[in-house]
C-alpha cells in the first residue's frame, strides 16, 4: 500500500469538490477501502474522511417508510427496532452479512459501495488481468476457480459476483438512494457489467450518497433474507434472497411479491419474472416451486459455479413458502 | 507445630496432577501481557517483506529493483542473484548432505508463491509498499499444478504393509465394497501467522519466533550459518498456535537472519496470511482406494488399500494413508501401498495427526460403507471386527480401550435410539444423521532433559526448551513438578520455549507431554531427595534428634511422618543452609548417553521411538459419535451434537486435555465441511490464499462437543501413564461427519469436503 | 510524498502522542509504534477478528482502521479492561475459569468481543452469543469454552 494524504472532509460540498479529482477517494467506514489498498486494488493519492459530518447518520423510520442516513453504521441499522419491525429482510440482510466489528464500522452507503470478492479482482500482483481493474486486459476469472462468481448479468468480459447483502434486500423493496445531486431507483444504479466492468455504479466524480430512503409497503413488512452459505457466519452468500409477501384478504391470493437475488449475479438482482408469475396466483407449493424456476432464467455457469443454478430456484422457494407458512 | 491440612487430590481445587487446574500462563494470556515473537520490543528493528513467485515453475532471470530501492526507507531487497555463505542443514533425521550451498531464495522456481525476493526497510509499510514494486523476470516452463494431472505416482516400497493373501481373500468374500476416497490440500491456518525477529551481536543469533521445537530449529540456523549450536538462541515462550506448522525452521528465517547480519541490525519478518499458504507446506491432497472383503455376517476378511498423496517436485512428503488403516480392525489378510504424485507445490507438511488423519477417514468410512453392505449396524460392525492386539506387528497393546469408548460414547449419545435406513431422520426440511468414526494415534517417545531450581524463598523454578502452544506444557508441568516435590503448585514457575534451556523434543506426534513429565518428575524427585539429605545433615537441623532417616515434603515443609514432627519450610532450609539455589537436573536418557548423543536427541528426530518398538503396540484411540443436519433443498450440512470418548491413558489435567480434544474436533468438523485449498490449475496459485474464503469453522458452526475418557494409566506409554492427546483429537472426525451424512441423506460423498454443492 | 503526521490517540483512558504516515492502522500504530502488542494481527486483512478493540465503546477491526481515523475518540485495547488494581474484567476471570482458548493468540480480540457482546445485549443465549461471537476465529477451537465464559459473564451482568 502506497502512503496517501488524509483529510477529513468540512462538509459534503468540500468532499464533493475533492473527490472530482482523479487519486482522490471518499472514506466512510473504511473496511473496503483500508482492504483494498493492502491488495493493492486501490492506490488512493489521497483519502477525504467523511464520518466525522454531522447529521448523515439518522435513521427515521415511518408510515411512509424509511430513511437511512449513508453514514448509518449496519450494526445500527440492523439491531434498530423500527427496521426490524416494519423491513425485516433489511435488518436481517445486515445482520447475517459479515460480523459484528465489521457492521460496526462499515456504513450502509459504504456497503453498497463495496467490490466484488472475486479472487482475480482481488490480486492484481498475481493477476494482471482484470477488466475490472484494467480496461480491457481481459478476465482472469474465466477459466478459473469459478465456485463463487455470478450466473446472472455476466459478460464476456466479467463474471464478477456483487457481494453485498443489504443492496439486495434494498432493491426488492425498490429503494431510492439519494446523494448530492440527484435521487436515483436502487434498479438503476448497479451497473451490469457488459463491456464496461470498470463501471459498476452510476454515481459521477464527486457525487456522494447522503440517504437511502425505502418505501413503506405491506410485502417490506412481510419479508426475509434467506442466506445460503458454506459456513454458517462470517461469510457472503452461496446463494440468498430477499423476498416480501403480501396476501389478498384471501389470506392465499399472493396480491404483491419481491424478489431479489444476491450472491449469484453481477449486481443485485430483481427476479422480476418470479414476481410476474406469482402475482394473482395461490399461494401453494407447486406453484411457487415452479415460479420460482423462472429466477435463473439466462443463467449461464462457468464450469465450478453451475450449482448456483441449481441453488437458487431452492432458496426463492423456501423465503416465499416460509413467509406464506408453508415451510 | 503447624498443622498441615491433608491435600486432596484430583479434584479442581488442588493443583495435584490429575486435577483440573486452571491454566497458569491463563493470566498472561488474558491480560494481553503474554509477549508472542514477534511482539518482542527490539530496538533499531527494521522490517522485511518477502516477495513471492507469479509462475509454478521455470527460474528467475532477473529482477528489476530499483523502483523499490527508490522508496524511502527502504535498505536493502534481497535476490536469487546475491550469494551468502549458507549450507544446507540436516533434515530432522539428521541426514545431511556435505557442502551444498544453501539457497533461501533461489532462481529455479517450484512452485507458485516461493519466495524469489525480499525487501528489508525501516518500516513494515516502507518494506511493504517496496515489494509491490519489485518486478521479477521468470523464464517459464510447464508445470503439474494439481494432483490429478500427475499421474498414478510412484510407490514407496518401505511404506507397504502385507500379511496374509489380501486378494484371494477378497475374491471369495461373501460382500465386497471398493471406494476411492480424496482429501484436498488443508492448511494449519494458526491465528498467529509465521515470522520471526533476528537479531547477531558479533557471532550470536538470537531468534525469536514460534516455535514447536527451539532444539531443532536452533540446530537448523546454527548449521545453516555455520556456527556453534550454542551460537544461536531460539526464544519461544507463547506460540499462537502451530498444529505442526512451527516445528522447523523455513527460508524466510535464512533470509531474516541474512538480512539481519548484512545490516547488522535486528529484522522483523512478518508472512503475510496469504504467504502463509505457500511459505510453508500444509496437508497433502490424497487419495485412496478401499477394498473391503467380509463374510456374510460382516466379520472382516480382506482389505486392500492403495493410497497416494501429492509432493513437491523438490522433495518427499508421505502423507501415509496407509498409517491408521492396519491397526483398526481384526484381519487376517492386509495389502497397503502407499504412493506419491510430484506437483508444483510447495513441499507438503505435517499437519495435525499426519497419516492418521486421512487414512482413518478413508478405512472409517469404508467399515461404514461395509455396515450398509452387510445389513448390520455400524457400532456392531465395529465391535464385530475389534482388534484384539495389533495384527500389524502381532503385538499385544499396551492398552486399548477402543471398545469401552464405543460403548460409552454410544451410551451418552443414545444411539441405540437410532434409525437404521438412510433418510429415515427428519425434522421438517431439515434431514437428520448420526454417524460413527474412530481414530488412532500412535504413542511416540522420546527423551527429555529438565531442571530444577530450588531458590532461596522456597519457591521452585522448573526450565526445560520445550513448548506451550496451547497444549498446556506450562501447566502439567508444574503440577508435575509440584506432586513431586510436595510443594503447592502455585510456589512453581515454569519457564519454557528457550533452546538454551534443559533440551526436550518437539511438540509434534503428541509426544512432548509425555516425554517431558518424565523428565521433570524425575528431576523434582531428586531434588526432594536432596532436599531431605540437606534437611537431616544440615548443622542444626530439626531433625537430627529425630531418630528419622528420612523425611518427607507435603505442602512444601519438611518433616519426619509422625505427627508430632517438626517441621521446616524449604525456604527455612535454604536459609539455614545459606543457599540462594539449588539446581538438579536430569534427563530420561538411557545412562551412559554421550554428550553428543544427547544433543541428537534433542535436535533430531532419529531418536523417537515408534508405537512397537518395545514389546506392546501403544497407541491412543477414540471414537466419535456425531449427529448432522442437512438441509434437504440447500445441502448445507450443520454439525448438531457431538460425544467423543477417548482413551489417551492418564490425563495429567482433563480441563485442559478436554479443550484439546475439542480444538481436533473442530478442526475435523472444518476438514470434513469447510477446509480446501483451491488451485488454480493454470499457474497453479492457491486463490483462496486467506481466512475469508478458506473456511475454518466459526463459533456458530460448533455444537457442544462432549468429551468422555475411558482411558487408564498405561506406564508403557510415559513414565506418568499418559498417552498423546493433541493429535488423536482430531482422527476419525470427517469420516464421522461423511458417515452421518450418508445416513442422513443417502448419498455417499467421498470427497472432502462435503459442500452443499456435492449434496443438491 | 511519504510523510508523517503527529496523532493523539486515547488508548485506555490515556494520551499517546504519536507519529504515523497516514496509511498506517490502528494495529500497526499500538503493536509496532506503542508496544501495545496484546492486540493481536491475525490477517490484517478483516477475516479473523484477533485485532478486535473497542472504539468509542464498540468492537472494531483495528486492522482495517487507519490511526488517524481513531483520533478522538476513545480507544481501549485488552491492556485496559482490567480494573487498576489487577482485577480481572468478570470477562476476563470467566475466559480463565472456563478454559476459554488455548495458545491464547485470538483471546484478547475474542474477550473484547466478548464484552461488546454483552454490552449490545447480544448474548441472550447460546445461540446468539455462538452467532455474534463468529467474528472472531479460533483455530485452536475454544468456541464451547468461549460461550460458557460468555454466557456466565452476561448472567453475572445482569
Amino acid at each position: 500500500m502506497k502512503n496517501f494524504e488524509f483529510s477529513r472532509a468540512t462538509s459534503l460540498s468540500d468532499a464533493s469538490l475533492r473527490t472530482q479529482e482523479a487519486g482522490v477517494l471518499l472514506m466512510a467506514g473504511g473496511t473496503s477501502l483500508v482492504d483494498l489498498a493492502k491488495c493493492g486494488v486501490t492506490e488512493p493519492d489521497m483519502v477525504v474522511d467523511i464520518t466525522r459530518l454531522g447529521g448523515l447518520d439518522q435513521i427515521e423510520v415511518s408510515e411512509r417508510g424509511a430513511t437511512l442516513g449513508a453514514l448509518s453504521r449496519m450494526a445500527a441499522v440492523a439491531d434498530h427496532a423500527g427496521i426490524k419491525a416494519e423491513f425485516p429482510a433489511i435488518a436481517q440482510s445486515l445482520s447475517l452479512a459479515a460480523s459484528q466489528q465489521l457492521r460496526n464500522m462499515a456504513t450502509i452507503a459504504g456497503n453498497l459501495m463495496q467490490r466484488t470478492r472475486c479472487a482475480y479482482f482481488r490480486d492484481p500482483g498475481a493477476f494482471p488481468a482484470c477488466n475490472k481493474r484494467q480496461p480491457g486486459s481481459g478476465c482472469s476469472a474465466l477459466g478459473g476457480v469459478t465456485r463463487n462468481h455470478a450466473v446472472l448479468g455476466t459478460s464476456r468480459e466479467c463474471i464478477a459476483s456483487y457481494p453485498g447483502d443489504l443492496a439486495v434486500a434494498l432493491l426488492a423493496f425498490d429503494a431510492t438512494i439519494e446523494t448530492t445531486d440527484r435521487r436515483i431507483p436502487i434498479g438503476e444504479f448497479f451497473l451490469e457489467p457488459g463491456e464496461t466492468p470498470h463501471l459498476e455504479t452510476l454515481l459521477r466524480p464527486g457525487e456522494i450518497i447522503t440517504a437511502i430512503v425505502v418505501p413503506a409497503s405491506a410485502a417490506a413488512h412481510r419479508s426475509t433474507y434467506l442466506k445460503v452459505r458454506d459456513r454458517q457466519s462470517y461469510e457472503f452468500a452461496a446463494a440468498s434472497a430477499a423476498v416480501g409477501l403480501q396476501l389478498e384478504d384471501d389470506g392465499r391470493t399472493i396480491r404483491d411479491l419481491r424478489v431479489a437475488l444476491g450472491g449469484v449475479a453481477t449486481v443485485p438482482w430483481r427476479a422480476s419474472r418470479v414476481e410476474q408469475a406469482l402475482i394473482g396466483q395461490v399461494l401453494d407449493e407447486g406453484t411457487v416451486r415452479q415460479a420460482s424456476l423462472l429466477a435463473v432464467e439466462g443463467a449461464v455457469a462457468h464450469g465450478d459455479n453451475h450449482y448456483k443454478i441449481d441453488l437458487v430456484p431452492r432458496v426463492v422457494t423456501r423465503a416465499i413458502l416460509t413467509l406464506g407458512g408453508l415451510a | 507445630m503447624t498443622l498441615i491440612e491433608p491435600r486432596k487430590h484430583g479434584d479442581a481445587s488442588d493443583g495435584s496432577l490429575g486435577s483440573r487446574l486452571s491454566r497458569l500462563d491463563g493470566r498472561r494470556k488474558i491480560t494481553g501481557s503474554a509477549t508472542y515473537a514477534l511482539e518482542q520490543p527490539v530496538e533499531n528493528l527494521v522490517h522485511a517483506v518477502l516477495v513471492q513467485s507469479t509462475i509454478a515453475s521455470g527460474r528467475v532471470v532477473s529482477v528489476d529493483k530499483a523502483a523499490a530501492e527508490a522508496l524511502p526507507g527502504v535498505l536493502m531487497v534481497l535476490t536469487p542473484d546475491k550469494v551468502f555463505n549458507m549450507m544446507v542443514a540436516s533434515d530432522w533425521f539428521g541426514n545431511r548432505v556435505e557442502n551444498v550451498p544453501y539457497l533461501p531464495l533461489p532462481a529455479e522456481v517450484n512452485y507458485y508463491g516461493q519466495a524469489v525476493a525480499a525487501v528489508i526497510a525501516e518500516t513494515f509499510e516502507q518494506a511493504r509498499d517496496a515489494a509491490r514494486l519489485v518486478k521479477v523476470h521468470y523464464e517459464e516452463t510447464p508445470a503439474v499444478t494439481v494432483i490429478d494431472q500427475g499421474g498414478s505416482g510412484t510407490v514407496t516400497a518401505p511404506m507397504t504393509v502385507e500379511w496374509g493373501d489380501a486378494q484371494a481373500a477378497f475374491d471369495t468374500a461373501d460382500i465386497t465394497i471398493e471406494a476411492e476416497y480424496r482429501t484436498p490440500r488443508e492448511y494449519h491456518v494458526p491465528i498467529e501467522p509465521h515470522g520471526l525477529i533476528a537479531s547477531w551481536q558479533d557471532d550470536q543469533l538470537t531468534i525469536w519466533e514460534p516455535s514447536q521445537w527451539t532444539h531443532g530449529m536452533a540446530r537448523t540456523y546454527a548449521e545453516w550459518f555455520e556456527i556453534p549450536f550454542e551460537n544461536v538462541r531460539i526464544i519461544s515462550p507463547f506460540i499462537g498456535g502451530g498444529f505442526g506448522s512451527k516445528g522447523g525452521a523455513y527460508f524466510y528465517g535464512a533470509v531474516a537472519a541474512l538480512a539481519a547480519r548484512e545490516l547488522a541490525r535486528p529484522v522483523k519478518l512478518a508472512v503475510t496470511r496469504s504467504q502463509g499458504f505457500t511459505a510453508y507446506g500444509g496437508r497433502a491432497s490424497t487419495r485412496q482406494t478401499l477394498k473391503l472383503g467380509a463374510s456374510a455376517d460382516g466379520v472382516l476378511q480382506a482389505v486392500i488399500h492403495r493410497g497416494a498423496n501429492e509432493t513437491s517436485t523438490y522433495a518427499d512428503f508421505h502423507e501415509g494413508t496407509g498409517a491408521a488403516t492396519p491397526i483398526m480392525y481384526a484381519v487376517n489378510n492386509f495389502s497397503s501401498q502407499q504412493g506419491l504424485i510430484k506437483v508444483n507445490t510447495v513441499t507438503p507438511g505435517a499437519l495435525r495427526a499426519p497419516g492418521k488423519n486421512p487414512s482413518a477417514y478413508g478405512i472409517e468410512c469404508a467399515i461404514d460403507e461395509l455396515s450398509y453392505a452387510v445389513g448390520i449396524d455400524p457400532l456392531e460392525i465395529r465391535l464385530r471386527n475389534y482388534a484384539d492386539h495389533d495384527y500389524q506387528s502381532g503385538k499385544p497393546w499396551s492398552t486399548r480401550k477402543l471398545r469401552e469408548a464405543l460403548l460409552a460414547g454410544a451410551e451418552r449419545f443414545g444411539w441405540s435410539n437410532r434409525s437404521a435406513a438412510p433418510r429415515s431422520m427428519r425434522d421438517g426440511r431439515t434431514l437428520i444423521g448420526w454417524g460413527i468414526g474412530c481414530g488412532t494415534f500412535p504413542n511416540l517417545t522420546n527423551s527429555s532433559d529438565a531442571m530444577i531450581r530450588i531458590l532461596s524463598d522456597g519457591s521452585v523454578e522448573v526450565e526445560s526448551a520445550g513448548i506451550d502452544m496451547g497444549q498446556g506444557t506450562y501447566t502439567i508441568v508444574a503440577q508435575t513438578a509440584a506432586d513431586a516435590l510436595g510443594v503447592s503448585v502455585d510456589r512453581v514457575d515454569v519457564k519454557l520455549g528457550d533452546s538454551v534451556s534443559a533440551g526436550a523434543p518437539v511438540a509434534g506426534g503428541s509426544m512432548l507431554a509425555g516425554s517431558i513429565t518424565g523428565a521433570v518428575h524425575k528431576a523434582a524427585q531428586a531434588a526432594r531427595e536432596e532436599l531431605i539429605g540437606l534437611a537431616l545433615n544440615a548443622p542444626n537441623s530439626p531433625f537430627s534428634t529425630s531418630g528419622a532417616n528420612t523425611l518427607v515434603i507435603e505442602n512444601g515443609r519438611i518433616k519426619t511422618s509422625r505427627e508430632d514432627s517438626p517441621s521446616m519450610s524449604i525456604g527455612e532450609l535454604m536459609a539455614m543452609l545459606g543457599r540462594e539455589k539449588l539446581e538438579v537436573k536430569r534427563d530420561t536418557l538411557p545412562e551412559g548417553t554421550t554428550r553428543e548423543e544427547q544433543q541428537k536427541a534433542f535436535t533430531h528426530m532419529s531418536k523417537v521411538r515408534g508405537p512397537t518398538a518395545g514389546e506392546f503396540s501403544i497407541h491412543s484411540w477414540g471414537a466419535h459419535f456425531i449427529e448432522v443436519r442437512v438441509d434437504e433443498d440447500f445441502g448445507t450440512v450443520r454439525v448438531s451434537r457431538i460425544v467423543s470418548a477417548f482413551d489417551c491413558g492418564r490425563l495429567y489435567n482433563p480441563k485442559l486435555a478436554e479443550s484439546q480434544l475439542r480444538g481436533g474436533i473442530i478442526m475435523g468438523i472444518g476438514q470434513a465441511l469447510l477446509e480446501e485449498g483451491l488451485v488454480d490449475a493454470r499457474n497453479g496459485r492457491v486463490v483462496n490464499n486467506n481466512l475469508g474464503d478458506y473456511l475454518v469453522p466459526t463459533n456458530a458452526d460448533v455444537p457442544p462437543i462432549e468429551i468422555l475418557s475411558v482411558g487408564e494409566p498405561d506406564f508403557e506409554a510415559s513414565v506418568l501413564g499418559g498417552k498423546g492427546v493433541g493429535e488423536v483429537g482430531i482422527v476419525g472426525v470427517a469420516p464421522a461427519i461423511a458417515n452421518a451424512v450418508f445416513h442422513a441423506t443417502g448419498k455417499r460423498v467421498r470427497d472432502l469436503p462435503i459442500t452443499l454443492e456435492k449434496l443438491i | 510524498m511519504t510523510h508523517s503526521i503527529p496523532l493523539t490517540l486515547d488508548i485506555n483512558g490515556s494520551p499517546h502522542t504519536l507519529s504515523v504516515e497516514p496509511r498506517v492502522t490502528l494495529l500497526d500504530a499500538l503493536r509496532e509504534q506503542l508496544q501495545l502488542t496484546g492486540t493481536k494481527k491475525g490477517c490484517d486483512q478483516g477475516q479473523c477478528g484477533a485485532c478486535t478493540v473497542l472504539v468509542d465503546g464498540r468492537r472494531v477491526l483495528s486492522c482495517l482502521t487507519l490511526a488517524v481515523q481513531a483520533e478522538g475518540c476513545e480507544i481501549t485495547t485488552i491492556e485496559g479492561i482490567a480494573g487498576e488494581n489487577g482485577d480481572l474484567h468478570p470477562v476476563q476471570a470467566a475466559f480463565l475459569e472456563h478454559d476459554a482458548f488455548q495458545c491464547g493468540y485470538c483471546t484478547p480480540g475474542q474477550i473484547l468481543s466478548a464484552v461488546a457482546c454483552i454490552r449490545e445485549g447480544h448474548a441472550g443465549s447460546d445461540a446468539e452469543i455462538r452467532e455474534y461471537m463468529s467474528g472472531n476465529l479460533c483455530r485452536c477451537g475454544a468456541y464451547n469454552t468461549i460461550v460458557g465464559a460468555v454466557r456466565q459473564a452476561a448472567e453475572a451482568s445482569r
